[in-house]
C-alpha cells in the first residue's frame, strides 16, 4: 500500500463515512471526513488534502458541482466520485468536471484503495 | 483533414523537437509514459464492463436496469479517459476523437433514457367499446376482455375501464412519479426486507393522496351509468389490469390486486389501491426477474358489476402440464374465483374432453382422488351440462386468440355462464428429453409424502424451507424447497430463490402454480400435513410429474430435472441492453494496416478503445525514433541464437548500467517481468519446425500471398518491419510477426489488480480461411482452459484476462508465449482432425509440463 497523503471522504450519509473512515484509519491512511460540500470546503480552506471521495447526491451542494469547486481552487487534488446510483450523464459530467474517477457504491475496499492509490501516484507526479 | 494538417505539421517541424535538452526529452517522455499507463488502465476497465454486458445478455441471467446503467457508465466513463490520455499523450492530436464521443454518448443515453410516451387518451372507456388493440390504454386484461365480450354466444359482464391516461393523471397531479424514481433507484433490490419497506412506503404514498376531483366525478358518472343498466347501489368488482405485459409472454399472475364486492363509497379508495399495487413487492420483484422496468408497466382498473355466483372456477383449454393433452382442466369452486386462484380452497379438478360432445373423462372432488371415469354419479359441483358449456365457450375463445388459454368464469343463480376474464394459458417449461411416465418413479420406500396436484412438473432437490409468515420470507435459503401451507400469491417473491414448491393446499389454476410453471419450478400442492410431516432443512427430491416427496437426494430422478426458462427473453430490460451493445461493443477496427483503421471509422465505444490503444502504442513506440531519443529508442535483441527482434524500453526495463547509447541489448539485461514470461515461454521448449504439409495445402499457401502482397513479412509498414518489444519492468507489449500471422502480447502486472492484465491478438496465417479458422479455434480451445476470456471475428482471435495476481498473469504470459512460437505455420494442417488431435494433445502436455516445472523451481 501506497497512501501517503490525506484523503478526505465527503458524503450526506454519516454511517457511510464514519464506516469508510474506520476501514482506512485502520489501513494507516490518515482520514477526516465531512458531511456536506460546503464543510469540504471549509476542510479544504484549512488544509488541502490531496485526494477527495466525493458522494454525488447531496443535499445543497452537489457532489458534481462540489468536485468543480474543487478542481477549480486545488487543480493539483483528485477527486473520485462514489455514487450510489450510476447515472450515464453524470458520470460523464464529472469526467469532465476533472474527476480522477467515477466509481458505484457498494465498491470492494480494495479496489477503492487501489483507486485511491493511483490517484495520490498522480497527485505526487503533478507535484514534482 | 486535420489528421494530414497534423501530419504535415509534425514532419516539417520535426526540427524543433531535437532542440529539446535530454533532461527535457526525459520529462517529456515521463509524462507521456504515465498518461500511457493511465490509458491501458481505463482500457482494461472499459473492456471488462464490456464484456460483463455481453455475458449477461447471453447467460440468460436475470440483470437490472441498475446493471445496465452502471456498466454502461463504468465504459463511458473509462473511454472518456482513454481519449483525454491519448490527446495528452499525442501532443493534442486525435481530438477529432472528442465529437465522435459525444455523438456516441448521446446514442447511449438516448436507449438508456428514452422517455416513455405520454398518455392523452380518454380516462374511461366503457367495456363494449374495447378491443385487443387498445391494450396500451386500457391494459391487457380488460383489452382480452372487451374482445371476448364482442364474441357471438359468449357472455361478459358490462362495465367499464379506467385507463392509462386516468393513472398517470391522479399520479402526475400529486407529483409522485419522481419520488417513486428516487426511491426505486436507491433499492437494493436483493434485500428483501429493503424492498419491502420501499413497497410500503410507495403503495402509501399513493394510497394517501388525493385522487383528483375531475377524475373522481368521472368514475362515479361511469359507475352510475352502470347502474342504470344493472341496478341502483350495485357492487363491483374493481380488477387491475396492466400495461405491457404481453411484452415477452410474462403471465404476471397474481402480481397486482384485485378487490371484489367494492360499493360506490368505496371506489375511490380501492381505486387507489389498485393503483398502488403496481409496487407489492412481489410485483416489484417479478418485473426484475423477468426484465421490465416500472416504466414499461402503467396500471388501469376495470370496474365490473360483481356476479351472483354459484360456482366459479378456472379453465385451462389444455393441461398445463401437458400441452398436447386432449381434454381441457377445470377448477372448480363454490361461490366466487377467488380461492382458486389465491390457493387457499380445496378445489374440484375436471378433465373434460375437447371432442365435442365434451365428455368429463376425470372428476376429483376437492383434491380428494376418485379415479372415476365416465358413468359416474353426477357431480355435485358441476353439471355435465354446466361442464359442457363452460368447455365449449373456452374452446370459442381458445379459437379466436389462437392459443391456449386460461380463463376465469362464473356461473350466476340463473345458470348463465359469464366470463370474466381470458388471458393466454402458460404451459410447462419445454418439453423435457424424457417422458415422464418413462421414467419409473423411485422405489416407494423412500417416498415421505404424496400430494394431489401436479402444479407444476419436473424434479429438484434441496433442503426444506417451510414459511408461515412474512418474517419467514426474510430468512428463506437460495436453493431450498419451499414449503406453505396456502399456495398464495404473496409467496411469489421466493420463486426466484426456491429450487421446488409444496403446498398443503391449492390447485394447478392457482396463481403460484402458474408462476411455478413460468420459473420452471416443480411444484405438488394438495399434500396433506406437509409442514408438520417435513422438517427444516430435511433434504429431499420433489417429483412434481408424479406428486411425490422422496427423502434424500435421489441422482436417479434429477435425470428430469427441468431447464430453467430464460425468464429475460424479449423483455424490455433484454430488448434495451441489446440495442445498447450496438453502440458499445462491436468491433469495426479489428486491423491496424486497414486503411479504414482511423478515428473518422470509429462507430462504437469498443471502436474508439481500440483506436486509442493501437495509436498510444505507436506513441510509445516512435518516441525514442521520432525524437531522436536513444534512450528510449529501439535496440536490437541479442541472444545465443540470432534474432531480428527490436525492444524499445519504456522505464526501467533494462538492468541498471546498460549504456543508452548502444544499438543491441542483450537478453540477460531485460529486467521486464512480463518480457521475460513471455521469453520463457518462448524458449522452455525448441520449435519442432513447420508441418509437414501435403501439395494441396502448399498451393493454398502461394496462392494467397500472390493475392495479398501485404502478407510478405518483407513487406509492411513501418512498425510491423520489425518484431518488437515495448517494455517497462511491469509492462510488456510484444507485436509479432511469425511467418504469416500477426500477433500481439500485452500484459501489465502490477500489485495493483485494477491495473494488471495480459491480452492477446492473434491474427491471420497462410492458408486458406477453413484452415486459419480452424487454428484460431484450437487456440481459443486451449486459452480457455487458462482462464482466458475469448472473442473471435473472422480469423482474428483476441484474448484477455484481467484483476489477478502477478504470479497468475506470469502463467498466462508463458502460455502465450508458447503459444506463439509453437502454433507457427500449424493452420497448414488444420483441416486434417488427427493433426489437430495431436498438436491439441502435444500443446496441453507441453504447458502442463511448462507451468509445473516452474512451480517446483520457485
Amino acid at each position: 500500500m501506497n497512501i501517503d497523503q490525506k484523503i478526505l471522504i465527503v458524503d450526506d450519509e454519516t454511517d457511510f463515512t464514519e464506516t469508510m473512515a474506520k476501514i482506512f484509519s485502520r489501513r494507516g491512511i490518515a482520514v477526516d471526513t465531512a458531511n456536506s460540500c460546503l464543510e469540504a470546503l471549509a476542510k479544504m480552506e484549512a488544509d488541502p488534502f490531496a485526494v477527495i471521495i466525493m458522494d454525488v447526491s447531496m443535499p445543497g451542494v452537489d457532489g458534481i458541482q462540489c468536485l468543480k469547486k474543487i478542481k477549480q481552487q486545488w487543480p493539483l487534488s483528485e477527486v473520485i466520485i462514489l455514487t450510489g446510483h450510476a447515472c450515464v450523464n453524470s458520470g460523464i459530467e464529472g469526467m469532465k468536471g476533472g474527476a480522477f474517477d467515477y466509481c458505484l457504491k457498494p465498491i470492494d475496499s480494495n479496489e477503492l484503495l487501489e483507486k485511491i492509490e493511483l490517484a495520490c501516484e498522480k497527485v505526487r507526479i503533478s507535484c514534482d | 483533414m486535420a489528421d494530414i494538417i497534423d501530419w504535415i505539421k509534425r514532419t516539417l517541424f520535426a526540427g524543433t523537437d531535437t532542440r529539446l535538452s535530454p533532461e527535457e526529452l526525459q520529462a517529456s517522455f515521463k509524462t507521456r509514459y504515465v498518461h500511457f499507463r493511465a490509458l491501458l488502465t481505463a482500457n482494461n476497465n472499459a473492456l471488462e464492463a464490456m464484456a460483463e454486458m455481453e455475458q449477461a445478455l447471453q447467460s440468460g441471467q436475470t440483470f437490472s436496469m441498475a446493471f445496465v446503467r452502471s456498466r454502461s457508465t463504468q465504459v463511458l466513463v473509462n473511454v472518456y479517459k482513454m481519449i483525454q490520455h491519448m490527446i495528452a499523450m499525442s501532443d493534442g492530436r486525435h481530438h477529432q476523437l472528442k465529437p465522435l464521443y459525444e455523438k456516441i454518448s448521446s446514442q447511449v443515453d438516448g436507449v438508456i433514457n428514452k422517455m416513455p410516451r405520454l398518455h392523452s387518451g380518454k380516462w374511461i372507456v366503457p367495456l363494449a367499446e374495447i378491443n385487443r388493440t387498445m391494450a396500451g390504454q386500457v391494459g391487457e386484461k380488460m383489452a382480452n376482455l372487451g374482445e371476448v365480450a364482442g364474441l357471438a354466444g359468449v357472455e361478459t359482464p358490462p362495465g367499464f375501464v379506467i385507463t392509462v391516461s386516468a393513472s398517470s393523471h391522479f399520479l402526475t397531479a400529486n407529483k409522485l412519479q419522481p419520488e417513486i424514481r428516487r426511491i426505486m433507484q436507491m433499492l437494493d433490490r436483493d434485500n428483501l426486507a429493503e424492498v419491502n419497506e420501499a413497497s410500503a412506503t410507495i403503495r402509501n404514498l399513493i394510497t394517501d393522496s388525493t385522487l383528483p376531483a375531475d377524475l373522481e366525478e368521472k368514475i362515479h358518472a361511469a359507475y352510475a351509468e352502470l347502474e342504470k343498466k344493472t341496478h341502483p347501489g350495485i357492487t363491483v368488482a374493481l380488477r387491475s389490469s396492466a400495461t405491457g405485459e404481453d411484452l415477452a409472454g410474462a403471465s404476471f399472475a397474481g402480481q397486482y390486486h384485485t378487490e371484489l364486492n367494492v360499493d360506490k363509497e368505496s371506489l375511490g379508495r380501492i381505486y387507489k389501491e389498485i393503483v398502488a399495487s403496481k409496487y407489492t413487492s412481489r410485483a416489484l420483484l417479478y418485473r426484475l426477474q423477468r426484465g421490465y422496468r416500472n416504466r414499461d408497466i402503467d396500471m388501469c382498473v376495470g370496474c365490473l358489476p360483481m356476479v351472483d355466483a354459484a360456482v366459479s372456477g378456472v379453465i385451462y383449454t389444455r393441461d398445463p402440464a401437458d400441452s398436447a393433452s386432449c381434454y381441457v382442466t377445470l377448477s372448480v369452486v363454490r361461490g366466487t374465483a377467488l380461492k382458486v386462484v389465491e390457493g387457499t380452497g380445496k378445489t374440484d379438478l375436471f378433465h373434460v374432453s375437447r371432442q365435442i360432445p365434451h365428455r368429463v373423462l376425470q372428476h376429483d372432488i376437492a383434491n380428494k382422488k376418485s379415479g372415476s371415469i365416465e358413468g359416474i354419479e353426477q357431480p355435485d359441483i358441476l353439471t355435465k351440462e354446466q361442464a359442457k358449456e363452460i368447455t365449449r365457450i373456452a374452446l370459442i375463445l381458445e379459437n379466436h386468440f389462437g392459443n391456449p388459454q386460461d380463463i376465469e368464469w362464473s356461473i350466476d343463480k340463473q345458470d348463465r355462464t359469464i366470463i370474466l376474464q381470458s388471458r393466454p394459458m402458460v404451459a410447462a417449461v419445454a418439453a423435457r428429453d424424457l417422458d415422464a411416465s418413462s421414467v419409473k418413479p423411485e422405489s416407494e420406500g423412500s417416498v415421505l409424502l404424496r400430494g394431489s396436484v401436479t402444479a407444476s412438473p419436473g424434479v429438484a432437490w434441496g433442503p426444506v424451507f417451510m414459511v408461515r409468515s412474512s418474517e419467514d420470507m426474510l430468512q428463506f435459503p437460495k436453493g431450498a424447497i419451499l414449503v406453505v401451507e396456502h399456495p398464495l400469491p404473496e409467496w411469489a417473491p421466493l420463486l426466484t430463490r426456491a429450487t421446488a414448491l409444496i403446498g398443503e393446499t391449492g390447485s394447478i389454476a392457482g396463481h403460484l402454480a402458474t408462476v411455478s410453471r413460468e420459473f420452471g419450478i416443480p411444484a405438488i400442492f394438495g399434500v396433506d400435513n406437509a409442514l408438520k410431516k417435513l422438517g427444516n432443512n430435511q433434504i429431499i427430491t420433489v417429483d412434481g410429474d408424479n406428486r411425490l416427496i422422496h427423502s434424500g437426494k435421489l441422482e436417479n430422478l434429477l435425470v428430469r430435472a427441468s431447464q430453467k426458462p430464460d425468464l429475460m427473453a424479449n423483455s424490455p430490460v433484454q430488448s434495451l441492453l441489446r440495442d445498447l451493445l450496438q453502440h458499445i461493443t462491436p468491433l469495426n477496427l479489428t486491423d491496424p494496416n486497414s486503411p479504414f483503421f482511423k478515428s473518422a471509422y470509429c462507430e462504437t465505444l469498443h471502436d474508439i478503445t481500440r483506436f486509442c490503444h493501437e495509436k498510444a502504442v505507436i506513441e510509445m513506440f516512435s518516441f525514442g525514433k521520432d525524437k531522436h531519443f536513444d534512450k528510449h529508442a529501439a535496440k536490437r535483441l541479442i541472444s545465443d541464437v540470432p534474432l531480428d527482434w527490436w525492444v524499445v524500453d519504456l522505464s526501467d526495463g533494462f538492468r541498471e548500467g546498460v549504456n543508452v547509447k548502444d544499438k543491441t541489448i542483450h537478453i540477460d539485461n531485460i529486467v521486464s517481468a512480463p518480457m521475460n514470461a513471455i521469453l520463457t515461454g518462448i524458449y522452455t521448449f525448441p520449435w519442432a519446425g513447420p508441418p509437414a504439409v501435403c501439395v494441396k495445402g502448399l498451393g493454398s499457401i502461394l496462392f494467397r500471398s500472390t493475392m495479398q502482397p501485404g502478407l510478405d513479412p518483407a513487406v509492411g509498414t513501418p512498425l510491423t518491419v520489425k518484431n518488437y518489444f515495448l517494455i517497462s519492468s511491469n509492462y510488456c507489449n510484444l507485436s509479432v510477426r511469425l511467418g504469416y500471422h500477426f500477433a500481439m502480447i500485452e500484459a501489465f502486472l502490477s500489485d495493483l489488480l485494477t491495473e494488471s492484465y495480459v491480452s492477446f491478438t492473434f491474427k491471420g496465417g497462410a492458408a486458406d480461411t477453413k484452415r486459419r479458422i480452424g487454428r484460431i479455434e484450437l487456440l481459443s480451445e486451449i486459452l480457455q482452459q487458462f482462464d482466458f476470456r475469448i472473442e473471435k471475428k473472422g480469423d482474428t482471435l483476441m484474448a484477455r484476462v484481467e484483476k489477478r495476481p502477478i504470479e497468475f498473469l506470469e502463467q498466462r504470459l508463458k502460455v502465450l508465449g508458447y503459444l506463439v512460437q509453437h502454433t507457427r505455420q500449424i493452420d497448414m494442417v488444420m483441416n486434417n482432425q488427427a493433426s489437430v488431435n495431436q498438436y491439441r494433445k502435444k500443446f496441453m502436455t507441453e504447458l502442463t509440463t511448462m507451468l509445473s516445472q516452474e512451480k517446483m523451481t520457485t
